[in-house]
C-alpha cells in the first residue's frame, strides 16, 4: 500500500516509516502540513495523520479533504485520548483513531483493516477464481498452493486487489507501488505485472489498452486455497 | 466497631429549644397566674366572710333571745354547709347559742378571737356582738377554699397549655419554613455542576444566604480556572510524553526486525521495559485526567482483562458480582498490578469479585511477609506512598479512591492478594432524621 505519513516527531515518524516500509508498504513522510502540497495529485491508499502539527491541525486538514470529496482512508495518530477527542476525530472524517503510544504492529493491522473496509471488503481473504489473496497475512494462493511473491509483486497485487473491478491507471499504479521518490525504469511496472501473471495466471491482471490495469471483481465463494489453509 | 455518631441538626436543636422554652413558659405563666389568683381569691373569700358577719350582726342583735342549738337559727334548711356561722357565748365555758345548718355543734373557737383565724378545717371570722360576751363566728370550710383555688388554677392551665402548644406548633412550622431555603440550597448544590459553561448558583432568595451563594460562585470560578489549567497541562503533558513513547516503541520494533539474532533478546527486554513505562505513563495521565470526570459504567471483566494480560502471565477471571467503574482508570490500575505480579515472579493471576464493586487479584508470585504487607497497608491508608511502595500499588489505590473506595491488601497462604474496593465506604456521619 502507498501511505502518506503526516507526523512532525522525528523519532516516531522515522520509526513508523521504516517499520511500514519493512512491512512492504510505500511510505511518504510529510513533517508539516505545508509539505503535503508536494504530494498533490498523488494517489495514496491511506493517510496517517497526526492531530497536532507545527503549522496547523491535522484534523482540520483532514476535514478540508473530506469537504473536497477526497475519500482516501485516514487514520488519526494522536496523543489526545479523551472520548470527546476520539469522537471529534472520527466525526471529522477519520476512519480510525489510534492513541499514542501504540505498537506499530497494531497500526499496521488497523491500516490493513481500514483499507480493506475502504475498498468495500468485509474479509481479509478475497478470491479471484483460483487465486486467493489474504491481505492480512500478506500471502497469496493459487489453488491449494501458496505462491511466493516479491515485495513489489505483492504491492502491485495488493493495490489492484483493493481496487478490484476498476481500471487503475498505469501512472497511479506506479505511484502506489513505487512511491513518490522512486526512480522508475520505463518498464518497471510491466515487469512486475508480467511476473504476477506468470505466477498466478495470465487472466488475473487484465490490461485495458491505453487506460491501465484491472483485476476482476472479487468472488465471494471460498476457493480451494481457503480449504487448503483453513 | 465504631458506633454511628449522629450529626447535630439545626432543625432538631431549634425545635428542642423551642419545646423546652414553651414548656417553661407555660409553667411559669401558670405559676404566676395561680399565685395571683390564690392571693386574690383568699382575699375575696375573707372579704366575703367579713361582709357576711357584718350582715348577720344586725338580725342577731334584733332577735335578742337565744335560739336552740339545733341548727335552725334563721337559716333555711338545705342551705350551704360549706359556709356556716355560730353565735357563741363566752360568758362561761364557750357555748353555741345559735348556728347555721352544717355548723359544728361545738364552738369554732373556745376563746374569743376577733378577726380571721385559721383552723385545720375552717377559716373563721369572729366579731363581738356587744352583749353578754356573745360572739359571732362566720366560717368557711378549708376544703371549699382549696377547691375554689384548684378550679381556678386548672382553668388557668387549661387556657395556658393550649396556647403554649399552639405557639409551639406554630414556631415549629416557622422553623421548618425558615430552614427550607437551606434544604433548597443543598438540593441546588447537589444539582450544580460548576464545570458546565456559564454555570453559576445564581442570586439567593434570602439575604442570609447571599454571602453563601457568593462564596460558592467564587469557589466554583476558582475551580473552573484550576480545571482549565490542569486540562491544558494534561493535554500538553500527554502530547509531550505519549509521542516520544510511541517513537521509542516504533524504533525498537524496527530495530528488532533489523538487528542480528544475538541482539534480539536484549532489544526485546528493552521493548518490554518501554511497554511497562508506557503503561505507567498512560495510567498516570489517565488518572490525572479522570479525577475530574469519572466515567463509571458496568464492566465486563472478561472483556476488560482479555487485552491486558502481559505475555507469559495467565490471567483467570471469575466474576460473580457486579462491578462498575471507569474503564480507562481500571485498565491503568490492572495493567500496573498485573505488571507488578509478573515482576514479582507470578505466572498466574486470579481475578475474582468477592462482593459487589470489589475486585480481588491473587497471584502465585513470591508474595510479601506480614510486616511488609502491614507497612504497605498503613501507607495506603494514610496515602503516604512516597518511598514506601512501588508505583503499581499507589496507582491502584488512587484509582480505587477515585471511585470512592480503597485498596486492601489481603493475607493469603501463598502469593500476593489485593482488593480494589470501588464503592464508597459506609458513611458514619449521617445527619439526624
Amino acid at each position: 500500500m502507498r501511505l502518506l505519513l503526516i507526523e512532525d516527531d522525528e523519532l516516531l515518524g522515522e520509526g513508523l516509516r521504516d517499520f511500514l516500509r519493512a512491512d512492504g508498504h510505500v511510505v511518504d513522510w510529510a513533517r508539516r502540513l505545508v509539505d503535503i502540497d508536494a504530494y498533490r495529485g498523488e494517489a495514496f491508499d491511506a493517510w496517517l495523520v497526526d492531530w497536532q502539527l507545527p503549522d496547523g491541525s491535522g484534523l482540520d486538514w483532514l476535514r478540508a479533504q473530506r469537504r473536497r470529496g477526497v475519500t482516501t482512508a485516514a487514520l488519526m495518530l494522536t496523543a489526545r485520548d479523551l472520548l470527546a477527542d476520539r469522537l471529534q476525530g472520527l466525526d471529522s472524517g477519520a476512519d480510525d483513531y489510534l492513541v499514542k503510544p501504540f505498537a506499530p504492529e497494531e497500526l499496521s493491522a488497523r491500516l490493513r483493516a481500514v483499507c480493506r473496509r475502504s475498498a468495500g471488503m468485509a474479509a481479509a481473504r478475497v478470491h479471484f477464481g483460483d487465486v486467493a489473496v489474504d491481505l492480512a497475512a500478506r500471502s497469496v494462493w493459487l489453488g491449494a498452493e501458496r505462491v511466493e511473491l516479491t515485495a513489489r509483486e505483492w504491492a502491485v497485487l495488493e493495490a489492484l486487489t483493493l481496487r478490484a473491478g476498476r481500471i487503475v491507471a498505469k501512472s497511479e499504479l506506479e505511484g502506489l507501488v513505487l512511491g513518490f521518490d522512486a526512480v522508475l525504469a520505463s518498464n518497471a511496472l510491466e515487469v512486475h505485472v508480467s511476473s504476477l501473471r506468470r505466477k498466478l495466471g495470465r487472466e488475473l491482471v487484465e490490461t485495458v489498452r491505453g487506460l491501465g490495469y484491472r483485476i476482476a471483481e472479487a468472488g465471494a465463494a471460498a476457493g480451494p486455497a481457503e480449504a487448503a489453509t483453513s | 466497631m465504631k458506633a454511628a455518631v449522629p450529626m447535630p441538626s439545626i432543625s432538631s436543636r431549634l425545635l428542642r429549644a423551642l419545646t423546652v422554652w414553651a414548656l417553661v413558659w407555660c409553667g411559669a405563666l401558670a405559676l404566676a397566674v395561680w399565685l395571683a389568683v390564690h392571693e386574690e381569691t383568699d382575699e375575696l373569700l375573707d372579704d366575703t366572710l367579713q361582709a357576711t358577719a357584718e350582715l348577720l350582726i344586725g338580725p342577731l342583735l334584733r332577735d335578742g333571745a337565744p335560739a336552740p342549738a339545733d341548727g335552725a337559727g334563721g337559716v333555711k334548711p338545705g342551705g350551704s354547709r360549706r359556709f356556716v356561722w355560730q353565735q357563741v357565748s363566752h360568758a362561761g365555758p364557750a357555748a353555741v347559742l345559735r348556728r347555721s345548718v352544717g355548723a359544728p355543734v361545738v364552738p369554732l373557737l373556745a376563746t374569743p378571737s376577733p378577726g380571721f383565724s385559721t383552723l385545720p378545717e375552717w377559716r373563721v371570722y369572729g366579731v363581738a356582738l356587744g352583749r353578754d360576751s356573745q360572739w359571732l363566728y362566720v366560717a368557711q370550710t378549708t376544703g371549699e377554699r382549696v377547691e375554689a383555688m384548684a378550679e381556678l388554677g386548672f382553668a388557668v392551665l387549661l387556657a395556658g397549655l393550649p396556647m403554649g402548644l399552639l405557639g409551639l406548633l406554630w414556631l415549629r412550622m416557622r422553623v421548618r419554613q425558615e430552614l427550607a431555603p437551606l434544604l433548597a440550597l443543598s438540593q441546588r448544590l447537589a444539582d450544580h455542576d460548576p464545570l458546565q459553561p456559564g454555570a453559576t448558583l445564581g442570586p439567593a432568595q434570602h439575604a442570609e444566604l447571599h454571602p453563601v451563594h457568593q462564596a460558592i460562585d467564587a469557589l466554583a470560578a476558582r475551580l473552573v480556572q484550576r480545571v482549565a489549567q490542569e486540562r491544558a497541562f494534561t493535554a500538553h503533558a500527554a502530547h509531550a510524553l505519549r509521542t516520544p513513547l510511541a517513537g521509542i516503541d516504533a524504533q525498537l520494533a524496527v530495530a528488532l526486525r533489523e538487528a542480528p539474532a544475538a541482539l534480539q533478546p536484549r532489544l526485546l527486554r528493552v521493548r518490554e521495559a518501554a511497554t511497562r513505562l508506557q503503561r505507567v505513563v498512560v495510567g498516570l495521565l489517565t488518572l490525572f485526567r479522570s479525577g475530574l470526570e469519572l466515567q463509571r459504567e458496568p464492566l465486563n471483566l472478561h472483556t476488560l482483562v482479555e487485552r491486558l494480560a502481559p505475555e507469559g502471565l495467565a490471567v483467570r477471571v471469575q466474576a460473580t458480582q457486579p462491578v462498575s467503574g471507569d474503564v480507562d482508570l481500571l485498565t491503568a490500575a490492572l495493567l500496573n498490578l498485573l505488571d507488578n505480579a509478573q515482576r514479582h515472579g507470578a505466572h498466574e493471576v486470579r481475578i475474582s469479585t468477592p462482593a459487589p464493586e470489589v475486585l480481588r487479584l491473587h497471584d502465585d508470585g513470591e508474595g510479601a511477609d506480614a510486616a511488609r504487607r502491614q507497612g504497605w497497608q498503613a501507607a495506603l491508608d494514610s496515602q503516604d506512598y512516597e518511598g514506601r511502595m512501588g508505583l503499581g500499588l499507589m496507582l491502584a489505590d488512587l484509582v480505587a479512591r477515585a471511585h470512592g473506595g480503597r485498596m486492601r491488601l489481603i493475607e493469603t497462604a501463598s502469593g500476593f492478594a489485593a482488593e480494589l474496593h470501588l464503592a464508597p465506604m459506609p458513611d458514619l456521619s449521617q445527619p439526624e432524621t
